[in-house]
């Protein structure tokens, strides 16, 4: 017998008990939609805050040292870092210059909104490889600006847009604490959607710091690593820390500290990821009673066309052909279960991303979709496989007396 | 010789007391074209050896060969094989499945054959034209009169074209008419080739077959040919 006609014959018994066949659906598609909405949702939240983690530059180490003695831990940290060899790729200060106000004919950053306000960072030519920014037009910071305490800065795509709107800030002068500053170039956008905005930095050559308020004083002392892949970064990270420990004396002389924001992304999307196993189990637990009545209303229907399956048998059916016919009518049972479950799962998690994450735009990745849809006719086939054996170990002479 | 059985026993239950004997060392020898009536009283194993004969259950012991072919050598889907091309049933209930139409019903042994719907179509359209039901074609079972629906299985039984056509009391749910169409139209296919295995209880009925075998108690008493009937 071939496929196709198995499944002719699934679909013709299949509508033949149509309120049957839904209710045995009904088990499927909830716990199809369920579990699909819990998964979706807890991986495409993670999704989502990854995308923004990774906004902020991969593989990244910040490190901040602050001694009692009121000396700046800045040119210590910088220097050895300089110094950490082949598993770092770029070095840069990282330092924002908090107090600094930002000027541009009428507009002020003292007066703006918080989510609107720039950020102000002093860095080196390799400030925007650190911290993965590209630049989109114009020219990034160089070690010459660096040298010649240039009073250049470069801004992120969203500080251009709430200075200047759509005029074209290129070789515009913007005052920045109260000292005028060329802008040379402008990053591209990396993440539109977050409100607390990487875009909205504006970076200055970090030996502009002379000219920050207070000479520099109010400039935190922070500088940031990349390391050339993940599995650097723990290492790296405990070299640096040990340092640190050294030149404090464990604390003794103030504090310093080595951190990466991929740990506690690490930490989070692991903790994810556990949250969704265990709801997603949970919500299993219905796919199981659902496989079950699979197996349950299969076994009714091998019962009540045992004749059928004897004049089948007789007139020539293989077993493999009843094991076919039955194991197709329960995967395509539980698959158009499966696909309604999905259906509906796609809407859960477009709820669940609205009313749970502030209305996030969430949908289940494509894989998700077609794993669930496998899952489900994988059921069909694992909670089939039994009644449809059973039919097939039916003998024909047995079976064609059977009322 | 087309159909060789050597004392063939087939024995349900287990011991001495609760055992029966349905087939109790059965020989018999048919060749390709006879029209033999198998008779006998219910309970003369009658059936067995239908089911015996029709690859629908092997006997306990004995040997019996289909075309030369030792079918105890033959796993479960050989014998399926067998059933499918080389057989054609026609059962005293019809046996059709209701869910179907007259025409699908036809077209189960060609589907397990593996012919194309294309095909298909054709051939069981033809078989329900010679029966005189190819007007009735998409009707279901349960729409049709016995006699409709025996035509039916026997369309269904002669769709592939098979050599044997086996029917177990084809005209027992018939009134006298109709049966004898059926049983006429059973001459007409030996006529053209076709070897025609009869199993019923009614003499007059084994009557119509060239030769008839009969059955009782597990036993063969009477074997012979006969003048014929001509419907």
């Amino acid at each position: 017998m071939k496929f196709g006609q198995a499944v002719k014959m699934a679909v013709k018994s299949i509508l033949a008990k149509k309120g049957r066949s839904f209710l045995t659906m009904l088990g499927i598609i909830i716990g199809i939609a369920s579990v699909m909405t819990i998964v979706a949702t807890v991986s495409g939240y993670n999704q989502k805050m990854m995308e923004a983690f990774e906004a902020q530059g991969t593989n990244k180490i910040t490190v901040s040292l602050y001694l009692n003695s009121g000396e700046s831990g800045f040119e210590k940290v910088y220097d050895y870092c300089q110094g950490l060899g082949d598993d770092v790729i770029g070095v840069t200060p990282n330092s924002q210059a908090w107090s600094a106000v930002v000027k541009y004919g009428a507009k002020n950053s003292d007066t703006m909104e918080w989510q609107e306000q720039p950020r102000v960072y002093l860095g080196s030519d390799q400030y925007s490889k650190v911290n993965s920014f590209t630049v989109a037009r114009g020219r990034d910071i160089t070690k010459l600006d660096v040298e010649k305490y240039h009073q250049v800065c470069v801004l992120g795509a969203r500080a251009a847009k709430t200075f200047f709107d759509y005029a074209d800030p290129l070789n515009e002068n913007i005052m920045i604490g109260g000292v005028p500053f060329t802008v040379v170039g402008i990053y591209a956008e990396k993440d539109a959607e977050s409100s607390y905005s990487m875009d909205s930095v504006i970076v200055l050559p970090y030996t502009a710091s002379r000219f920050m308020p207070n000479g520099g004083g109010d400039v935190s002392g922070e500088c940031a690593v990349k390391v050339k892949d993940s599995q650097t970064i723990n290492p790296v990270m405990q070299r640096i820390q040990a340092y640190l420990d050294g030149v404090t004396q464990n604390g003794d002389y103030g504090y310093g500290y080595a951190y990466s924001e991929q740990q506690w992304q690490d930490e989070s999307s692991g903790m994810l990821t556990m949250i969704s196993v265990v709801l997603g189990g949970i919500a299993g637990i219905s796919l199981l009673v659902g496989g079950i009545g699979i197996m349950n209303i299969m076994l009714v229907t091998v019962t009540e066309r045992t004749r059928e399956i004897g004049i089948r048998r007789a007139i020539g059916a293989e077993r493999s052909s009843i094991v076919t016919q039955f194991l197709v009518e329960a995967a395509m049972i539980c698959g158009v279960g499966g696909v309604i479950g999905i259906i509906i799962g796609y809407g859960g998690t477009h709820l669940a991303g609205r009313l749970l994450f502030d209305g996030m735009s969430l949908y289940p990745s494509p894989e998700i979709t077609l794993g669930a849809f496998a899952f489900s006719v994988s059921l069909g086939i694992i909670f089939g496989m039994y009644p449809a054996i059973k039919a097939s170990g039916l003998q024909p002479v047995v079976a064609l007396k059977a009322e | 010789m087309l159909i060789t059985l050597k004392d063939v026993y087939k024995i349900y239950g287990e011991g001495l007391e609760s055992e029966v004997r349905a087939l109790n060392g059965v020989s018999l020898e048919i060749d390709y074209g006879e029209f033999v009536a198998i008779a006998g009283q219910s309970g003369s194993g009658k059936s067995t050896m239908m089911n015996v004969l029709g690859c629908l259950d092997i006997p306990t012991y004995g040997d019996y060969f289909l075309a030369g072919q030792d079918v105890s050598e033959l796993d479960d889907k050989q014998l399926s094989h067998i059933r499918n091309k080389q057989i054609g049933f026609i059962f005293q209930g019809y046996n059709l499945i209701p869910s179907l139409t007259a025409v699908e019903n036809v077209e189960l042994p060609l589907i397990y054959q593996g012919v194309s719907a294309f095909d298909r179509r054709d051939m069981a359209m033809e078989a329900l034209e010679r029966v005189g039901l190819a007007a009735r074609a998409k009707h279901h079972p349960g729409e049709m009169s016995g006699g409709q629906q025996q035509r039916v299985a026997i369309a269904r039984a002669i769709a592939a074209h098979p050599p044997i056509i086996m029917a177990d009391e084809p005209t027992g749910a018939l009134d006298s008419k109709t049966g004898l169409e059926v049983l006429a139209f059973l001459q007409q296919l030996n006529k053209e080739g076709s070897t025609i295995l009869l199993i019923t209880h009614d003499n007059g009925i084994a009557a119509t077959a060239r030769r008839i075998v009969r059955l009782s108690d597990g036993k063969i008493i009477e074997d012979h040919e006969q003048e014929v009937d001509w419907l």
